[in-house]
């Protein structure tokens, strides 16, 4: 699949996770839906974070083509094109390879299978909340422990509303990286030294919805009124998750400001001991759909499900099996079957 | 007395220039440690810190597959490997710059067609010439790159100056100075988001 061919036991890990979680997104009334491999590149090309990274074919029309990079992506368009006031909400799941160039020296990442899902058509944190929830339970199906740092959009949006786009970007990216001296660089165009400092301490911050609330009341002067409401829907989540008794973690880090340019609200992206990036990423995108012909607000996530095979719970792995060496055909073939009923595997 | 946290912080150190100079800031902020000969793998005095050993240039490397968590590392050698990491300090220590340097007397000639550079920095000489326009023949060489205008390989290098020393016993010369060189503490970024915690507490020792 994808770059790599993957063999026996790690095959069927992998087949099996990508079942649990169908299985799962089906009982929370998510259905599949799958995506075209490869699509128009003039279509997507404004959301695309890093154009290195794809690949473009050109048919035999001379059309520039792209393969899918993001199943979100493509999945946005066909949604935007074939959906109707009258099916909202819609709740979709999807298992996919996609392609994206790799260092070849890096090919070790493993982002190249995609698992999720989307609720179309809920603008409210409810909505919010289930996607959160339902990832909660893809890590307990799947049985591994990541955490979850949720920041948002929306506070950037609002913090950075006197940029263009292009300076935008700049920042997100020096947000996303911590790299908080050149923010302060950065800032200094269009801010004064309060607001420097207050946006340089805010985007740095990691931690529960009662040190964020501390960190707003010391802020009270600086704060401007979108910032508050972005600030305070975060919390309210927060808080509603832990009246939940989730079992993941969960935690605030606002500068988390999402991988893609298509967020507009809460964004999130999970780790995991021993993984060397992040294995999940998701979020709100209220105006993606919009651009492909049908504004609808939306919200999922993404796991990267090749990057959590090797942490997987027991369940997962491939079961004992019994070689049955009986000379006569016959009899051996009974002896299997019986092995099989009882759920085991049984060679002949 | 630096408080022990339950699994200590792994932290990947170059071997060779810049060694010296972080054991001795380490060793002040209270954070000594040593190797016993041979040996690449220590821990600091708190037993904060897991500490490898590993060749400078692979460095980004191991971090970047999270194999070290941090990182101490030239943002020269941080360019050239093309990965991205969290910068979490920038150390006073270990500064220098990247230069283009060319045979004494002999100055840049713009007039020339193209520019021909030998370089262990082959990334950060073709972006830099590439952004200003100017056409750049790059030749990788791995050490002793001083001799390539010495022995006629190419009339200039890119690398790193320091004192300037070994350029003057060469009988080469400063032409322009490209960019200074500092030294960084880096983190995996998702090492970091795992371990914010105990890592913020290091970076506070370190630069208390």
């Amino acid at each position: 699949m994808g770059t790599e061919t993957i063999y026996i036991e790690e095959a069927y890990k992998h087949r099996q996770a990508n079942e649990e979680l169908g299985k799962l997104f089906t009982s929370w009334g998510y259905l599949p839906v799958e995506t075209p491999v490869f699509d128009f590149f003039d279509i997507y090309q404004d959301f695309i974070p890093a154009l290195k990274d794809i690949y473009r074919l050109i048919d035999r029309e001379g059309d520039l083509l792209m393969l899918r990079s993001d199943i979100t992506l493509f999945l946005a368009k066909q949604m935007g094109l074939s959906l109707k006031e009258t099916d909202l909400p819609v709740r979709i799941c999807y298992s996919g390879t996609i392609l994206r160039h790799q260092n070849r020296e890096d090919i070790s990442k493993n982002e190249f299978f995609q698992t999720g899902v989307e609720l179309i058509g809920k603008e409210d944190s409810n909505a919010d909340l289930e996607i959160l929830m339902l990832l909660n339970s893809t890590f307990n199906s799947l049985e591994i422990k990541p955490i979850v740092h949720i920041g948002s959009r929306k506070l950037l949006n609002a913090s950075v509303s006197d940029f263009n786009n292009s300076d935008k970007k700049q920042i997100m990216s020096m947000i996303s990286y911590r790299n908080f001296e050149n923010l302060k660089n950065k800032l200094k165009e269009k801010n004064d030294k309060e607001r420097i400092n207050f946006l340089t301490n805010l985007f740095q911050f990691i931690g529960t919805p009662e040190e964020l609330k501390t960190l707003i009341d010391s802020s009270e002067k600086v704060i401007i009124k979108e910032e508050l409401t972005a600030l305070n829907d975060l919390i309210l989540i927060m808080e509603s998750l832990s009246k939940l008794n989730v079992d993941s973690d969960f935690i605030i880090d606002l500068s988390e400001v999402g991988n893609q340019s298509y967020y507009t609200g809460i964004v999130f992206q999970g780790y995991i001991e021993g993984v060397d990036s992040a294995v999940v990423s998701g979020g709100r995108y209220d105006n993606l759909l919009g651009q492909f012909g049908f504004e609808a607000p939306s919200v999922g996530f993404s796991l990267l499900l090749r990057k959590v095979e090797n942490q997987l719970g027991k369940k997962f792995s491939l079961p004992d099996h019994e070689n049955i060496d009986d000379k006569n055909f016959i009899d051996a073939y009974r002896k299997a079957e019986k092995i099989r009923k009882n759920g085991r595997i049984a060679i002949l | 007395m630096i408080q022990k946290s339950s699994e200590p912080l792994s932290l990947a150190l170059p071997k060779g220039r810049l060694m010296e100079d972080v054991k001795n800031f380490f060793e002040q902020k209270g954070l000594d440690f040593s190797f016993d000969n041979r040996k690449l793998v220590s821990y600091d005095k708190s037993g904060n810190l897991k500490i490898f050993l590993v060749k400078n240039s692979d460095l980004p490397t191991y971090v970047n597959h999270g194999i070290a968590g941090l990182g101490i590392c030239g943002s020269d050698v941080l360019y050239e490997s093309g990965y991205k990491f969290f910068n979490l300090m920038t150390f006073e220590f270990g500064g220098t710059s990247m230069c283009i340097a060319g045979m004494k007397g002999q100055k840049q000639n713009n007039d020339e067609r193209k520019l021909s550079v030998a370089t262990k920095f082959t990334k950060f000489t073709s972006d830099y010439f590439h952004k200003k326009g100017i056409p750049v023949e790059i030749i990788k060489l791995n050490g002793s790159v001083e001799l390539a205008p010495v022995l006629g390989l190419t009339p200039y290098i890119v690398d790193l100056v320091e004192t300037g020393s070994t350029l003057k016993a060469n009988n080469l010369e400063v032409l322009e100075k490209l960019e200074d060189i500092k030294v960084h503490l880096i983190a995996n970024p998702a090492y970091y988001k795992l371990h914010y915690k105990s890592i913020k507490k290091i970076v506070s020792i370190l630069k208390g």
